[in-house]
């Protein structure tokens, strides 16, 4: 993780998802979501999110459905157990920035 | 028809409380004892050979094999198990229950349902499953996902007695097939890739009582653990899993259990040959004692887990027949040790390996190559085989008489990179490494089915794999070869030369264990079918589309002429 890339894409400040502006998360937000992301999803999920051949494809996400992530993550789905137990709200807001973060940080 | 099933269960209850230690020891021998009615152990024997002497299906009838019946085992998470069958009785397992199945008609005698906390999954790596029950004394013997240790009646399923292993929010899980040596019941734990002290336990059968426990990493002032560093915990979270059960030899009194990975995957904070992971340990059942231990790979850099089968088979090497314990090891070599002394016999790499350039035959140490080198220096370089290994559980078969392995092998390398390791969390993935995939050759295979000498590591014959690989264990039985794959076919190969000789597709994907055994006179085989496992985590979206979960169990016989 090359956080000078994070840094340096969210200098350039707003990012448009599906003609609504959404504030870009700070990027200790992110910083802390990969972090969360690393250890706990990427085995399933795909280092970086890249190789997703064992579940589903974060970088597909839509982004205007963050209830649904968070929901999903707290309490599971289809084969993914829930996190709610592990996880504070707060490290699974930080993935969520993450998550849609990725295309800025990874361009895909 | 009602009368004659009461009838079938009076006298299973009548049987049911023969099975004996003998039998276990005569389970898969080929002597006079052995009775092809009953699959008693993991493995087809303590051996765990897979092999069966059964002629009456071969390459000539195998186009009458049809199934007779089918049961669904009404779980979606996947089956993994090796049925036991016992005086009729069938008992399977997964990873939510345990079933009795009568085996002349596959109906239900009894079924037993575990629940466990819905986060547990948390701590799973690799699929949540089981892999069999073992059966003594009228008891049937499991383990839980959550880190327990069952023993229901084999005449009931009621629980008999429930003893809790370990806690699983620190990141324990057992999945394994208990194993009864010498009178005690022995199980193993996972979750290496949670930075857990893994261990092997001995029970009482009896009671549930806990005997013994052998940490495979030694604590502080025992033996092995200056293989560790002393200026920091690594040993206490430094992983060793025993996630498959392992073999036994009565005469010698010796179990022979795999140990696995080292945790964190990156190596920088445990410098040291980090005893006993990615080993073997020759165990006293009755006491846990280490007799003699062999590592395979030092240091372990690269996952290469040791836990699966050790197959004991006779070879004669330089003219002389000697007891071996035999390995299709994860990191690429094919391991034969004498297995009274752990005396490193011969060790022949059997696919692609380039992170070792051989196995020094005076030390039993690996050489590494610059690629070793790259990969501890943190760098992102090819690694072959990947950190799944060039065979993963998917358990081989030995045929005493060709006196050769028949497994199915993968080959994968993968762009693999070592990360910074962070501070370690309690019940949360402790790896710390990247593993993405690199560009294939066209029309390169993904894994072999093959015949493998043990001795030489050449292949008698091999069939590529170019879609999928296959992670079902191998049966052998007489002149055939039985194993399933991921998309669905149970299928039965020539042992001589590869050849498909007959499928069928079954429900869901295959990735278990197939048996063969008798029954009034006939031979059936009989095999799970339910997608699941560590193949699927990892290749869900690629399978998503062509086969659904869903677990039974499929019995085949031959069609009257």
């Amino acid at each position: 993780m090359d956080f000078r890339v994070i840094a340096g894409v969210t200098a350039t400040g707003l990012i448009v998802f599906s003609g609504t502006a959404l504030a870009q998360p700070a990027p200790e937000q992110i910083r802390r979501g990969a972090d969360v992301y690393e250890r706990n999803c990427s085995p399933c999920h795909g280092a970086r999110m890249q190789d997703p051949q064992g579940a589903f494809d974060l970088r597909k996400f839509p982004r205007d459905e963050r209830d649904r992530f968070v929901v999903s993550v707290t309490k599971g789905k289809n084969q993914m157990p829930p996190w709610g137990g592990l996880l504070k709200p707060e490290d699974i807001e930080a993935l969520w920035s993450y998550v849609i973060s990725a295309e800025s940080i990874y361009g895909h | 028809m009602k009368r004659f099933a009461m009838a079938s269960v009076l006298c299973l209850a009548m049987n049911a409380h023969a099975q004996t230690l003998d039998e276990l020891k005569n389970d898969g021998a080929l002597n006079d004892a052995y009775r092809s009615d009953n699959v008693l152990t993991y493995g087809m024997g303590y051996h765990q050979q897979r092999y069966s002497p059964l002629t009456q299906i071969n390459a000539k009838t195998i186009k009458r094999l049809v199934p007779v019946w089918n049961l669904s085992l009404d779980n979606n998470w996947g089956e993994q198990a090796q049925p036991i069958v016992y005086n009729g009785v069938m008992y399977v397992t997964n990873a939510r229950h345990t079933v009795a199945i009568d085996v002349g008609t596959g109906k239900q005698i009894w079924r037993h349902t575990l629940d466990w906390p819905a986060e547990t999954p948390r701590v799973v790596c690799c699929g949540v499953s089981n892999k069999g029950a073992a059966l003594y004394n009228g008891r049937v013997y499991r383990t839980t996902l959550d880190a327990h240790v069952l023993a229901l009646d084999a005449k009931t399923g009621k629980e008999v007695w429930k003893s809790k292993a370990a806690e699983w929010q620190e990141g324990y899980s057992l999945t394994l097939a208990p194993l009864v040596a010498n009178g005690v019941l022995i199980t193993g734990i996972s979750g290496a890739e949670y930075g857990i002290r893994g261990f092997i336990d001995g029970w009482d059968t009896e009671t549930g009582k806990h005997l013994w426990r052998r940490h495979t990493i030694p604590a502080r002032g025992e033996k092995g653990n200056d293989t560790w560093p002393q200026d920091n915990n690594a040993w206490e979270i430094g992983g060793g899993s025993a996630w498959i059960t392992g073999s036994y030899d009565p005469q010698l009194d010796l179990m022979y259990w795999g140990v696995g990975n080292p945790a964190p995957w990156a190596s920088q904070s445990r410098a040291g040959d980090n005893l006993y992971t990615s080993s073997v340990l020759a165990l006293r059942p009755k006491t846990g004692e280490i007799v003699w231990h062999y590592q395979f790979t030092p240091n372990d850099a690269y996952d290469y887990d040791a836990c699966w089968e050790l197959i004991l088979g006779e070879l004669r090497v330089n003219g002389k027949m000697r007891k071996v314990a035999m390995q299709l090891n994860r990191n690429g070599f094919l391991y034969v040790l004498d297995r009274a002394t752990g005396e490193l016999i011969s060790a022949k790499a059997y696919e692609k390996v380039n992170w070792a350039s051989s196995v020094d035959p005076k030390t039993g140490r690996p050489v590494e190559t610059e690629i070793a080198k790259s990969i501890r220096d943190m760098k992102a370089t090819e690694h072959w085989p990947s950190t799944r290994g060039a065979k993963n559980w998917q358990h081989a078969a030995f045929n005493p008489k060709t006196g050769l392995l028949y497994a199915n092998t993968m080959h994968e390398g993968r762009m693999y990179k070592h990360l910074e390791t962070k501070p370690f969390e309690r019940g949360q993935r402790y790896m710390y490494i990247e593993n993405l995939p690199m560009q294939r050759a066209a029309g390169e295979p993904v894994g072999h089915i093959e015949a493998i000498d043990p001795l030489t590591a050449e292949k008698k014959w091999r069939v590529p794999l170019t879609d999928f690989q296959i992670w079902s264990a191998m049966l052998a039985s007489g002149d055939l070869l039985f194993t399933g794959k991921h998309t669905g076919e149970f299928i039965a190969l020539d042992a001589a030369t590869g050849k498909q000789l007959w499928q069928f597709q079954t429900g869901s994907g295959v990735n278990a264990m197939p048996v063969t055994y008798t029954y009034k006179g006939k031979q059936y085989v009989t095999v799970l079918s339910g997608i699941g496992g560590l193949y699927w985590n990892t290749n869900r979206e690629a399978l998503k589309d062509k086969v659904a979960p869903g677990g039974s169990v499929w019995t085949f016989a031959l069609l009257p002429e």
